[in-house]
């Protein structure tokens, strides 16, 4: 305090701000190290209000104040606000020297101070004006603030108000939040860079602080053995508890540290406007929300559980929990745990009261409304126990340090056996062994039961077991001592924290009454116990209990945590087993169903073999007729050769092959047949021969289209040479022939030329023969007439524009051929050399007895070939170029 | 079809080790239950039903550890009881000298009344006894308990009575309204035509199974007057 005194006032760099109706002035004028011995000497030296002093009245409502609270002042003055008045007390000597101080700073002799404490980071103080009459109002208000920076924010008065008054005038905020280098510093001083993490210290600083704490609290421990002190780590706990009970240790450091930081804001002689740091509501979230499953989760069980009740019931006990729930989570930060267990035994007899009363509730019998009451225990605590620290271990109690004291504690005893505790337990007995294990699996099982009736349920069950365990008829004097042992021999984990849940939140009759209710008194009675134990509670010496409580924990396994472990193992065992089992009978089943399956398929397979082999022997070989495919490209090959040689050799030819047919099908050797009804045809005309090349080719591409060989062959012993004109046509234009044949009736001329086929070029052939010396040149014109008269000498004119195989005529037809693009690939050049031969034919002598032979066969095949044409469209367009020569030639 | 009073109470037994809470209840329950209870099961906790005129008792009956080092629990036990049996030995200064000290305890710890009764035991053997029952009686009347002696091992009827006295106490405690803690409402469930008292219902509950007891002696027993009351 002294050090005040020093402080250059002429030092002080002091900042303003003017706005409307603001004349603020702010500076930090005094050092941080001076500041900081100021907070400690308030902190140990002020004494804040209490009792009514500490209240406030809004709107007629009391309310706790949000921060502590103290006034000092001259002798009988007084300061009234909301309704409070507030007595001033005589000034205390560090407040005496910051007055002093304020008077050397600006000259003003303040004669009021009131002095605000924030605690934590939700102590504040609202939105206000010092406006109270008793005020001087041409003196300033001074500020002082000390401790942690806190947001210092300044409103216009009518930026406040609501309606056409208000005007948006933003808020001013202190820039004195900003952060001094210094303030960065470590607080040793040592020149590093604190960290808020590391509580202002530098990272070295601060592992030293943390050493001389752990150290403190070591000795402390020492001093005083209670369980409730915190005892260094042992580290000789399994690795998951070691890693969380550091874990425990952070948060419990992380809250202990916040107590210390807690703030002192000395504000004095009256601020001239607020400050406020609201950040707990800004924190809080605007509207909690229930997660709907809880609703599901009631409904669906009330359902499976209750069907006899009626759905008002239902709807009763789901809007009961709902607004338990809220009930519970708006009051968890106000109250404090003893306060908000209260509150929720009130809900509970609340509930009671309305199924008493409420006309829902009216032929529900007394035990099912004991259920009912635990079914809506049941849902609720559920839900709010997974709820972080709100009533499982809720924050601002002890819980889960001491269960970390009792964890260790019972680590500690861990040598306690049955002799000192006068169980009568037959450690060999295996049956005694399981007993115990399932005890003991049952106690570790509470910390995962969710409410509180189901954890009771749980130490129901261990006691059970633990009843079997003693000697019949067991007693409470067996009882308890077996359970003691126990509870140590099982350690379960955070005990203290699920007892207090029970004790807390459990529905009180229940928890007093029945046999859940007794058990658990038992379970209480045991951890008060051990938590008690002493020399003489164990009988025995003190010495000798001190040397097992001096011994690390480690060395005192007992026989008994062999023969449990041997227990889990033995049923862990048992379950492999079982499921090694389950899964042999599995494999066996599959087995069986494999083998089923192969004596399956063998007997299908034999069965298909006996039928196949049935079959077969029922229908010998038969499948030679199929060979009729390439005995068609014989036919027309056959065929062919009449076509060659026309009138010459088609008599003999036919008689040739109509013989030849026949034998087809029997013998294999259909290609040899045809050449040797060439070869007659060879020997008449071996020009003949590039033309049965051709055929040769034809013939193979035959087999693709497949007609009915059999059906044919009759018509086509008749037809031969007819059909075989009309058929030839297709083996050269290959499908496109039929499309092409189409699209030609439009142009029948061309069509006609290229569709010189070798069978039609011989029919040509015929008519040039009379028309040879007809004009090339006319050529195109002339097959447009052709339709409209064949018989007509004009007609005749186009034949002999078909003629043209003379050289000359070969251009015209290439334009022509040109002119199709299919066409010009494959036939151009075979119509080409056909052109040719056909000049050679012109030497035929026969020819014009063929001609006489024709007209003999003609008629025949004209009328055999306009039957078949009729039923194809492709066969009558070319139904025309065979009349025509026919024609042509009677005429002539 | 008449509603029947039922009353739901929670009565704890006291006394010091070794002599015979657990073999007064095992007694008692054993005789009742020796068709329900496998000896295995513990006698430590059970609920019977005792069925009076017009009215049926739920008697919780909570046994406690007797050892001088559980001494320190027994306000667990006892907290929120309606009834207490205070068992001493006849034969044994000292746990009537402990009983004296239950009372004084069950005096300051419990705020709402409580039918206390005071049971001498070992009443066979009467060679060695110790406390005079006109003593133990004299202190009986001077807590407002009702006293008697039963013998564990031949003496049925007076356990018999115990619980009759208590139950009857407990029905005339409920009457008065005073104790907030026993639980009383009106059950359509119970004919009393249909059960004649006496007759054990079978009544599946809790292990230890329930009981009616008959009803014949409550007039003259029934004197248990309720404590004043230590609500501060």
């Amino acid at each position: 305090m002294e050090k005040l005194k020093e402080i250059e006032m002429k030092a002080v760099n002091w900042k303003s701000i003017r706005e409307e109706g603001l004349d603020l002035e702010y500076a930090v004028p005094i050092p941080k190290n001076i500041a900081n011995d100021i907070f400690k000497e308030l902190e140990n030296s002020l004494e804040y209000f209490t009792g009514d002093l500490s209240k406030i009245k809004v709107f007629g409502k009391v309310y706790p104040l949000p921060r502590q609270q103290v006034a000092y002042g001259d002798p009988g003055i007084t300061y009234t606000y909301s309704g409070t008045t507030v007595p001033a007390l005589p000034w205390p000597a560090p407040v005496l020297a910051l007055r002093d101080f304020l008077v050397a700073l600006r000259g003003i002799k303040y004669d009021f101070v009131l002095v605000n404490k924030y605690r934590n980071g939700n102590d504040h103080m609202g939105e206000h004006r010092d406006n109270e009459p008793e005020l001087d109002p041409t003196a300033p208000i001074a500020s002082l603030s000390f401790g942690q920076q806190r947001t210092f924010v300044l409103k216009h008065r009518d930026a406040r108000k609501t309606g056409i008054d208000k005007r948006p005038i933003p808020p001013v905020k202190m820039p004195s939040l900003r952060i001094d280098q210094s303030d960065l510093k470590c607080k040793n001083g040592c020149d590093y860079f604190g960290n808020p993490q590391w509580q202002g210290y530098c990272s070295k600083c601060h592992r030293e602080q943390m050493q001389r704490q752990r150290k403190a609290e070591k000795e402390s421990s020492a001093t005083l053995p209670k369980p409730e002190q915190k005892k260094p780590d042992r580290g000789l706990r399994i690795p998951s508890h070691s890693s969380f009970s550091k874990f425990e240790e952070k948060r419990l450091r992380q809250s202990e540290t916040l107590k210390k930081a807690n703030l002192l804001k000395f504000s004095v002689f009256k601020k001239s406007s607020t400050d406020d740091h609201d950040h707990s509501a800004e924190k809080r979230p605007p509207e909690f929300k229930i997660p709907g499953i809880v609703n599901e989760g009631m409904k669906r069980e009330f359902r499976a559980r209750f069907p006899q009740l009626g759905p008002a019931v239902d709807r009763d006990s789901r809007l009961f929990v709902h607004s338990f729930i809220m009930d519970v989570i708006k009051c968890a930060n106000v109250l404090t745990v003893d306060e908000l267990s209260e509150r929720v035994q009130r809900q509970y007899q609340r509930f009671m009261k309305h199924m008493d009363t409420s006309s829902h509730f009216a032929n529900v019998e007394a035990d099912t409304k004991e259920l009912l009451m635990d079914f809506v225990e049941k849902h609720a605590m559920t839900y709010l126990h997974e709820l972080p620290s709100v009533v499982f271990s809720p924050s601002g109690t002890d819980d889960e340090r001491l269960d970390r004291a009792m964890s260790e504690r019972i680590q500690q005893l861990s040598w306690v056996g049955e002799r000192h505790l006068d169980c009568k337990l037959h450690r060999d007995s295996p049956d005694c062994r399981q007993l115990l294990y399932k005890a003991i699996s049952e106690l570790l099982g509470m910390d995962s039961a969710l409410s509180p009736g189901d954890k009771l349920c749980r130490v129901r069950r261990c006691c059970r077991h633990v009843l079997r365990l003693c000697a019949a008829p067991a007693s409470a004097d067996d009882l308890l001592p077996a359970l003691i042992f126990t509870v140590l021999k099982a350690n379960p984990p955070r005990l203290v924290s699920n007892i207090n849940f029970v004790t807390r939140f459990c529905n009180a009759q229940r928890l007093m009454t029945g046999e859940g209710g007794y058990y658990f008194t038992n379970l209480c009675c045991a951890v008060s116990f051990i938590e008690n134990l002493t020399a003489e509670s164990l009988n025995m010496d003190k010495k000798e209990f001190d040397c097992y409580m001096a011994m690390p924990a480690s060395i005192g396994g007992s026989a008994w945590a062999a023969a449990l472990s041997l227990c889990g193992a033995a049923r862990e065992a048992g379950e492999l087993r079982a499921q090694a089992h389950a899964l042999r009978t599995r494999t066996d089943h599959v087995h069986s169903r494999a083998l089923l399956l192969a004596a399956n398929a063998q007997s299908f397979e034999e069965q298909i073999a006996k039928k196949v082999h049935d079959v077969l022997a029922k229908t010998p070989l038969e499948i030679k007729p199929r060979r009729e495919l390439p005995r068609l490209g014989n036919l027309k090959e056959v065929n062919t050769g009449p076509l060659i040689d026309l009138g010459t050799t088609s008599v003999q030819e036919e008689l040739q092959t109509k013989p030849e047919v026949k034998p087809e099908p029997l013998a294999a050797t259909l290609l040899p047949i045809p050449t040797e009804s060439k070869e007659p045809n060879i020997t008449i005309q071996p020009e003949t021969e590039p033309k049965l090349n051709i055929l040769g080719f034809e013939v193979i591409e035959r087999q693709s289209p497949s007609k009915s060989p059999q059906n044919l062959d009759q018509t086509w012993d008749l037809k031969q040479t007819s059909s075989l004109e009309l058929l030839t046509p297709s083996p050269l234009g290959f499908t496109p022939f039929d499309s092409r044949s189409i699209d030609e009736l439009m142009t029948p001329d061309e069509f006609g030329t290229d569709q010189l086929a070798p069978g039609l070029s011989n029919i040509n052939y015929d008519i040039d023969l009379s028309d040879f010396s007809g004009d090339n040149s006319i050529a195109e014109e002339a097959p447009k007439s052709e339709p409209k008269d064949p018989f007509s000498p004009e007609a005749l004119r186009k034949i002999t524009t078909f003629d043209p195989f003379a050289p000359q005529t070969s251009k015209g037809f290439e334009t022509a051929l040109d002119s199709f693009d299919e066409f010009s690939f494959v036939d151009p050049r075979k119509q080409e050399t056909d052109p040719f031969e056909v000049v050679h034919r012109g030497q035929d002598p026969f020819s014009p007895v063929e001609l006489s032979k024709d007209p003999f066969f003609n008629p025949e095949k004209q009328s055999t070939s306009i039957l078949d044409d009729n039923d194809t469209p492709a066969t009558a367009c070319l139904l025309p170029s065979p009349i025509q020569p026919q024609s042509s030639k009677k005429p002539t | 079809m008449c509603k029947m009073k039922v009353i739901e109470a929670k009565i704890v037994v006291l006394g010091s080790q070794g002599v015979g809470k657990t073999s007064l209840v095992v007694r008692y329950i054993g005789k009742m239950f020796s068709k329900h209870i496998s000896p295995t099961i513990g006698a430590s906790f059970f609920t019977c039903n005792i069925n009076l005129e017009n009215a049926r008792v739920k008697l919780q009956v909570w046994d406690t550890a007797g050892q001088e080092r559980f001494r320190s629990m027994a306000p667990m036990y006892y907290r929120n009881a309606n009834a207490a049996l205070l068992v001493f030995d006849i034969t044994s200064v000292n746990s009537f000298a402990a009983i004296k000290g239950w009372v004084k305890e069950l005096q300051s710890n419990v705020p709402e009344a409580m039918v206390l009764s005071v049971v001498g035991n070992k009443s066979d053997l009467e060679d060695l006894r110790a406390v005079q029952s006109s003593e133990a009686a004299q202190f009986a009347a001077s807590i407002g308990a009702q006293y008697c002696e039963t013998s564990a091992l031949h003496d049925q009827q007076g356990i018999d009575q115990v619980f009759l006295n208590t139950a009857a106490s407990l029905l005339k405690l409920s009457n008065s309204n005073l104790v907030s803690s026993l639980r009383s409402y009106d059950s359509a469930d119970v004919d009393p035509d249909k059960i004649p008292t006496g007759t054990p219902t079978e009544e599946d509950a809790t292990h230890t199974g329930k009981v009616e007891l008959p009803a014949w002696s409550i007039d003259s027993i029934a004197h248990g007057d309720v404590q004043k009351n230590m609500c501060c």
